[in-house]
């Protein structure tokens, strides 16, 4: 027993450091990237409030672009509108079959107030909560591709795993040949994201547009990304192809969060073939 | 001894808020990100005890992973430096101060003795920071370029704070 009190105070430093550190790697390998952005929603509430007092400064500096970006999304919704009522007139104007086909999405707008793209797992935090109608793994785009899911939400305020952030996969094609893969970022260049899995005798070129593919019920299909660059050939009967990004990460300013509507009844559906 | 206390208060807090307000939006091409909190633990006193200094710097990186969504991985690095700091200090025993009181501070130990202090210290916490964030060694040099890189740039803001801040 004296032997053992004498090991610990003599080694008490070493000690002490180990039971932290162990601590601290617990921690750290025990939460999940999703786990923990549940683990600071005291320091959310908090870092929320701060981060969009210094957002309202930040916003008078890049008045200028987001201008600019809005009038680019007004005559881009302008010229969706000219071609939506030319076919509401069609519709209108022919025998209806069924009524089934309702709106599938709903779109919330939503200002970031935190951002960040030098790390390897980043989030971005949005000025939209529960109060908003938002829920967890609903998608987020802005005005030119994807920027990521969101991952937990406070009253005023929700976090999003961004697109850089190296454990977010999403579903996504080629929009000419139709393939799919998975696209994710290997965690070296903001502007570049990674798409795998597309099978060798896929004819690529670079310059391609790479699209949201639809089939994960998060987006909506055919999303713009980005387009092809490098391509490179993984070993096996599959490509890796390198992805530059549309949107930069580095200037989002407002961005959609959107809301599947039919979500639940998919959901149940495809539950129900899992367990049949 | 009061004083003292509240200085290394005002400092912890000043530190903190300048990391997450100002440095963290510091983004040079995803290459640069300074981490200059660590200072609290490069100026806590000579004679600060085992258990005192390592449990600062748990609660230090501890906060700053509060903020940053980041649990565990500040407080790793941290910790680690903390635990290196005794040796590195027995080891940079400067002539200036040979009796070792009071804090090791630019103004108690002369720039130079200072530079490689901080330049040492900041480098094994970045390495171990950035390492745990990558958590892999598949982008080796990569990983060993943004951990250069940040020290120099948190080792000089950290200098020169010396020079207009913290003056005492």
């Amino acid at each position: 027993m004296n032997s053992l009190i004498r090991f610990l105070t003599r080694y008490q430093y070493v000690l002490l450091f180990l039971l932290l550190e162990g601590i601290s790697l617990w921690l750290l390998a025990e939460n999940g990237y999703y786990q923990r952005a549940f683990f600071g929603s005291f320091a959310r509430n908090i870092s929320g409030f701060v981060y969009s007092q210094t957002d309202k400064l930040d916003q008078y500096l890049e008045l200028r672009q987001s201008n600019l970006n809005l009038a680019a999304e007004n005559i881009a919704l302008r010229n969706d509108i000219a071609r939506l009522s030319y076919a509401l007139n069609e519709y209108e104007h022919s025998p209806r079959i069924d009524s089934l086909n309702g709106v599938k999405y709903q779109f919330v707008k939503a200002k970031l107030v935190n951002n960040s793209v030098n790390k390897q797992h980043n989030f971005i935090t949005l000025n939209v909560g529960k109060k908003h109608g938002i829920e967890p793994e609903m998608g987020v785009i802005s005005h030119n591709g994807i920027v990521g899911i969101v991952a937990s939400v406070s009253e005023n305020y929700c976090t999003v795993i961004s697109l850089l952030n190296i454990d977010l996969k999403i579903s996504a094609k080629l929009q000419k040949t139709g393939y799919f893969g998975s696209l994710y970022w290997n965690g070296i260049d903001y502007r570049q994201v990674v798409l795998s899995d597309i099978p060798q005798h896929v004819q690529l070129t670079e310059g391609d547009t790479v699209v949201t593919s639809g089939y994960s019920a998060i987006f909506p299909p055919n999303i713009p990304l980005g387009v092809v660059g490098e391509i490179s050939n993984s070993g096996g009967n599959f490509f890796t192809v390198k992805v530059n990004l549309i949107s930069d990460f580095k200037r989002l300013d407002y961005v959609t969060v959107i809301k599947n509507l039919q979500d639940e009844e998919r959901f149940n559906l495809e539950k129900a073939d899992k367990n049949g | 001894m009061v004083k003292d206390y509240s200085k290394y208060i005002i400092l912890f807090i000043t530190l903190v808020a300048v990391q997450l307000l100002v440095l963290n939006n510091i983004q040079f091409s995803g290459y640069v990100n300074p981490f200059v909190y660590v200072l609290f633990i490069l100026l806590l006193p000579y004679k600060i005890s085992g258990w005192a200094l390592l449990l600062l710097a748990f609660v230090t990186g501890l906060s700053i992973d509060a903020f940053n969504n980041t649990i565990g991985m500040h407080s790793s690095a941290t910790l680690f430096m903390a635990f290196i700091r005794p040796y590195v200090l027995s080891r940079f025993a400067s002539r200036e101060n040979s009796d070792r009181t009071g804090i090791p501070n630019l103004a108690n130990n002369g720039i130079n003795w200072f530079i490689q202090y901080t330049i040492l210290m900041v480098f094994i916490h970045h390495f171990a920071l950035f390492y745990l964030e990558a958590f892999s060694f598949s982008h080796f040099f990569v990983t060993l370029g943004r951990t250069l890189l940040s020290t120099l740039f948190s080792s000089a803001v950290i200098i020169l704070s010396q020079f207009f801040v913290f003056r005492n």
